[in-house]
């Protein structure tokens, strides 16, 4: 029977597809709306992002550079990468000019890079490059022996000769001119006649450990920081497993009362109290020095680096005989980079 | 038909608020690129500046001296030419943004304007003349070059060691815009050559300011009084035209202070 307005109802099918039209249109526009808006947002997203990048790539490189000068001791590394916060320094020196025997002037590039893991062929990338003075051999050859103690006298077996054990057929350089025997804040004394040798024999330093550090040009209090990374901490190296021109630098944290027997830079933080059975050669540095000191030592000794000596008087019964080629070999060892004030920039 | 002209006014609706909302998001794209672009641009300059490399310091100028390149003597070819090591050698110079030459001295720089063309004196022999006095030249024959006249241009002349920059001198105006007459804009301009604008869109109130100690900073600096600048503000506000449908312009700006090399330990 037809309704009394005489019209076929639509069917159920046909209203339902009219509002799925507008619902889908509808689905459509957003959908168009919030990929607009994401496409605007991702890409002020990632310009921010490797705007960030690139100040970080550059913070790596200037992070890697001097951490590569602040860490140098000795030999140079050819090239070192360093893993810096987000990215990595790839720092590569480059030798340009010898100013004299013992400083020369190098190019130190560090180029950082910080990768993103979205695009991780293309990492942003900052180069800063620098000059720095190669300070070759810093310990001038001052004496056999230097105390900051106020009197410092052989005792014993203990002697300071400053004239050159070595000759010019054992090292270039060899057989060079006599130093000072002994020098101390006020006062030189001999045990026996001919303990001390130099030229002077011995000399007066007032100035104690301040007036020492002026003159050795070592970094001591980087030197003997637990942080700065050396070859040997409280221990030796196997020495028959390193090569006879090897002289390393070792350091020793606190008291040293033991009888090394090798061969470096010996680096002792406080006190340097060694005994009878110690042999070493090359260079002995230390914070301290025992009233009484035995063994053998064929270089130069420098002690009381850290401020007034807690003994005013030092009995040296070290045989302290200066060998030039072993001051050298070690010297070497604890060259180091300086940088140049006003010469850090960026190359790209 | 009801529903339908309902419907087709909530599409027509949605559409131009949707509209609304891109073109604004545009203008405020536009806005907040003009001030990172402007404050960029010359904060990346500022952050270079060596000691004595503030050349003029106003409330709208700002003129600076920044490397290109920093090299080392490693030979002296004989008064008054050196040759010299710089990464990348000459491919790695812009050489007409060259405005001269500085030598360094601990403390501070010895500027003296020049050109590339005066400088340049080839890089035939520089590399062996520099490997024979002890320089590393595998892989960097390119980076040695010789410089011309160093002798006459600084007192005492070049000696081996010494470094020596290759400086440019950049000045940032903010300024009537060439672009959109109504506003202002960011212009940069190298020594000798045309202002460029930059970043157009910027508001009345930007400008530079300059810290001559801790906490004072003024807008505009002396001559005599350059070296006591030690950090320059950058005050960028941009502003972008009100957005069809009614929006109010839009409006983007901050400050950055820029430290210069000076305030770092011993200028690097």
């Amino acid at each position: 029977m037809r309704p009394a307005s005489g019209r076929v109802p639509a069917s159920p099918g046909r209203e339902s597809g009219f509002v799925l039209a507008v619902v889908v249109f509808m689905l459509f526009a957003i959908s168009v709306a919030a990929a607009t808006g994401y496409t605007l947002v991702s890409s002020e997203f990632a310009l921010s992002r490797h705007s960030g990048d690139g100040a970080e790539a550059l913070a790596v490189a200037r992070a890697g550079l001097e951490r590569y000068v602040a860490e140098s001791l000795g030999t140079l590394a050819d090239t070192t990468a360093y893993a810096l916060g987000g990215g990595i320094a790839t720092v590569t020196p480059r030798k340009l000019f010898e100013l004299d025997s013992l400083n020369e002037v190098w190019y130190v590039r560090s180029e950082g890079t910080v990768e993103d893991v979205r695009s991780p062929g293309a990492p942003a990338r900052r180069v800063v490059g620098a000059y720095a003075t190669y300070r070759r051999r810093p310990i001038p050859h001052y004496a056999s022996v230097i105390v900051s103690a106020e009197e410092l006298e052989t005792d014993g077996n203990g002697e300071a000769r400053g004239f050159d054990h070595d000759s010019a057929g054992d090292c270039p350089g060899g057989g060079a001119s006599t130093i000072i025997g002994a020098i101390a804040q006020d006062d030189v004394d001999e045990d026996n006649s001919s303990d001390i040798q130099g030229n002077p024999q011995w000399r007066i330093w007032p100035g104690g450990a301040s007036a020492i550090l002026d003159s050795i040009r070592v970094r001591w209090d980087i030197l003997t920081d637990p942080d700065f990374p050396v070859e040997f901490e409280n221990t030796l190296p196997n020495f028959s497993s390193i090569p006879s021109d090897s002289f390393p630098v070792v350091r020793y944290n606190g008291d040293m009362t033991s009888g090394l027997q090798g061969r470096g830079a010996l680096i002792v933080t406080e006190k340097f109290d060694p005994p009878s059975s110690f042999n070493w050669s090359g260079i002995v540095l230390a914070g301290e020095i025992d009233d009484r000191t035995s063994g053998y030592l064929d270089g130069i000794l420098i002690a009381g680096l850290n401020g007034p000596n807690p003994y005013d008087e030092v009995e040296l019964r070290t045989d302290v005989n200066y060998h030039s080629c072993d001051v050298y070999a070690a010297n070497e060892s604890l060259s180091y980079l300086e940088l140049m004030p006003n010469t850090i920039h960026e190359t790209n | 038909m009801v529903l339908s002209s309902f419907v087709l006014a909530l599409a027509t609706h949605a559409f131009l608020v949707q509209n609304q909302l891109y073109s604004l998001q545009t203008v405020r794209v536009g806005v907040q690129d003009a001030a990172r672009a402007s404050t960029e641009l010359v904060a990346r300059e500022v952050r270079n500046v060596p000691r004595g490399g503030l050349v003029v310091a106003g409330r709208r100028t700002l003129t600076v001296r920044t490397p290109m390149a920093l090299s080392t003597v490693c030979y002296r070819q004989g008064s008054p030419d050196a040759d010299v090591f710089s990464e990348g050698g000459e491919d790695g110079l812009e050489v007409g943004a060259v405005a001269g030459v500085a030598m360094r001295n601990d403390s501070t720089w010895d500027y003296q304007s020049s050109t590339w063309a005066a400088l340049d004196g080839g890089d035939g022999s520089s590399a062996a003349n520099c490997a024979a006095t002890g320089a590393d030249t595998v892989g960097a024959r390119g980076a040695f070059h010789r410089l011309l006249d160093l002798d006459n241009l600084f007192t005492g002349g070049a000696a081996e060691g010494d470094v020596i920059m290759i400086y440019r001198e950049t000045t940032f105006t903010i300024a009537t815009s060439l672009l959109e007459p109504t506003g202002l804009a960011l212009f940069r301009a190298d020594y000798g050559a045309a202002a460029v604008e930059f970043a157009t869109g910027l508001d009345t109130t930007s400008h530079f300011e300059y810290r001559t100690s801790v906490g004072t900073y003024v807008d505009t600096v002396t001559a005599a009084s350059l070296s006591a600048v030690d950090a320059v503000r950058i005050v960028v506000d941009s502003r972008g035209p009100a957005v069809t449908g009614g929006a109010q312009e839009v409006l983007f700006g901050w400050g950055v202070n820029v430290p210069l090399r000076t305030v770092r330990s011993e200028g690097n």
